[in-house]
């Protein structure tokens, strides 16, 4: 198959625009469910660096979106008397650099487990996470955090935060793409593969496997800190959830493990299963999604990707 | 000049000495094999050189510089590349992948990756294998394929752990033709092996290692009827 740069470039900014256009054209619901969805497929990306790239699988990174999210309120707060416009950057720069300092200092016990340690680790680290929001009076993680307006004036606020939830998701997305063809991302993937000899070829694994750890988490702050101004107002429960720590794995086994545009595809697949399938069926539907998966595994271990790519290797 | 200097090299598990002050230098540009019997410590040789271990007294010096406590991959992109005896490859990606890795890091670094990566394959002959996923190689391509990916990187040294091991006669040939062209782009070579009809044919020099010491050091012929190697590997007579 040959592929052709313009043509690719063509089809991305179009598929950017109308993407970017959603909100003009869809009905509410819709707007809502693509908010969903952007705001999945980003933390899917986040994710996978992580996950995806080096095979360090997290079973814990809603710890980032929670502490993303209560740095952002807390210091928005301090200085609530800021136009809008000013308070968002500030809540993100707070969010994404207490992700970077925290996930710096955690890295570098944490990293040294393999496999499920890792995973189960990293269940604690979020745990933790969530009691101290919620038991330490500073944090107000069971009172819960309010969020100023953002939206500007005209703008339906459901139709604003669909935007900030597409540049998140596309700038994680960006990223990803730039570490998958860089001498980082080769590192990254011979990690996964196995780390021991990647070592004994020179890669300086435990440096790459920090770097990626901080980006992912640093990524997955900043779509936290969209998420909680597009609540509005969060306790711990919101941000800390079992539910979205199962759901980041789900994504990268849906659509395929490792690969650039797999947990965007798991993601948009599932959002739209359990929010438009299902959406009737609410408490029905955690039950549908692990019924899902177990099939997704038994005929598909490679994901739609893998499902894809054997169709094309036989055709 | 030496190229890899081991000096008063000990390492002991717990009680055990796998390796009893150990010294040797490799000049550059020769094949050097290992030989001793299983349990010798010739595998543990090779993890103390890489740094996979720490050794316990002792040191190892590489272009005159110390790099005894250097992580494993600080050594690696000092120039010293590791052929494993159970090939490891990073069976998800493909041949050229693999080799590429090496291209990418090592002592190679991000220069010429693409032509790197084909010369170290054409090297070990596997370049026609290339678009391959590195899982449906037989056992002796995969042995290839270390080879390649460990040259990729540039290495000024190969540690090669029984390349020939569980190989048929042609593909034992194959590799010890692979390392011959190794030798002759430049790279010095250790090998550890147990096939002493290969090693016999390629090596300039054999160490012999005998419950972690160093019993014998010399010219493969000289070392071939040397009695205390004899005794090592098969009993002295009057000790039954």
């Amino acid at each position: 198959m040959k592929r052709n740069p313009k043509l690719i470039a063509a089809v991305v900014a179009l598929a950017v625009v109308l993407l970017a256009a959603g909100p003009t054209f869809l009905p509410p619901f819709y707007v809502r469910v693509g908010q969903l969805m952007l705001y999945s497929a980003g933390l899917g990306l986040a994710w996978a660096i992580l996950g995806g790239f080096a095979g360090y699988a997290s079973f814990g990174h809603s710890a980032f979106i929670g502490i993303g999210a209560f740095t952002a309120g807390l210091v928005e707060s301090q200085y609530s008397t800021l136009p809008p416009p000013l308070l968002l950057p500030l809540g993100l720069a707070a969010g994404a650099l207490s992700c970077a300092i925290l996930s710096a200092v955690i890295a570098y016990p944490i990293l040294r487990l393999r496999g499920t340690f890792f995973a189960i680790a990293m269940l604690g680290v979020s745990h933790v996470g969530a009691e101290v929001t919620n038991n330490i009076d500073f944090f107000q993680g069971a009172m819960g955090l309010n969020f100023p307006p953002l939206a500007p004036a005209g703008m339906d606020p459901a139709s604003f935060f669909y935007e900030l939830f597409l540049a998140g998701a596309l700038l994680t997305l960006l990223i990803s793409w730039l570490i998958r063809r860089s001498r980082f991302g080769a590192g990254l993937l011979s990690i996964r593969e196995d780390e021991d000899t990647a070592r004994m070829l020179g890669v300086p694994t435990e440096r790459y496997k920090r770097v990626a750890f901080v980006v992912s988490a640093v990524l997955t702050g900043l779509m936290g800190v969209i998420y909680a101004h597009s609540l509005g107002y969060i306790t711990t429960d919101s941000v800390y959830r079992d539910d979205t720590n199962l759901s980041l794995i789900v994504y990268s086994l849906l659509g395929g493990m490792g690969t650039l545009f797999g947990p965007v595809i798991g993601a948009g697949l599932l959002v739209f299963i359990t929010q438009v399938i299902l959406g009737r069926l609410l408490d029905f539907h955690l039950f549908a999604t692990g019924l899902l998966l177990v099939l997704l595994i038994l005929m598909a271990p490679g994901g739609v990707n893998g499902l894809l790519n054997r169709k094309r290797r036989s055709a | 000049m030496s190229l890899l200097e081991v000096r008063s090299l000990s390492k002991n598990f717990r009680g055990l000495a796998a390796i009893s002050d150990v010294t040797f230098a490799i000049a550059e540009g020769t094949i050097t094999s290992i030989i001793g019997p299983n349990g010798a410590g010739k595998s543990t040789m090779f993890n103390l050189i890489t740094g996979y271990l720490a050794p316990t007294a002792g040191e190892v010096r590489f272009k005159e510089r110390r790099i005894t406590g250097l992580a494993t991959n600080r050594i690696a992109e000092l120039g010293i590349a590791r052929a494993f005896q159970i090939a490891r490859p990073f069976r998800d990606l493909s041949v050229f992948d693999n080799v590429r890795i090496g291209a990418l890091f090592g002592k190679a670094g991000p220069r010429d990756v693409e032509a790197t990566t084909w010369r170290a394959m054409e090297l070990a002959s596997i370049a026609p294998l290339a678009e391959l996923p590195a899982s449906a190689l037989t056992v002796g391509q995969l042995r290839h394929l270390e080879v390649a990916r460990a040259i990729a990187t540039r290495a000024d040294l190969l540690l090669a752990d029984e390349p020939c091991a569980g190989l048929n006669p042609t593909e034992t040939a194959a590799m010890i033709d692979v390392l011959r062209q190794v030798r002759s782009n430049g790279v010095t070579v250790v090998l550890v092996e147990h096939d002493m009809p290969s090693v016999m044919e390629v090596s300039d020099r054999l160490l012999v290692l005998d419950a972690g010491r160093l019993i014998a050091d010399g010219p493969p012929s000289v070392v071939a009827n040397d009695p205390k190697v004899i005794a090592a590997y098969l009993g002295t007579p009057d000790a039954a």
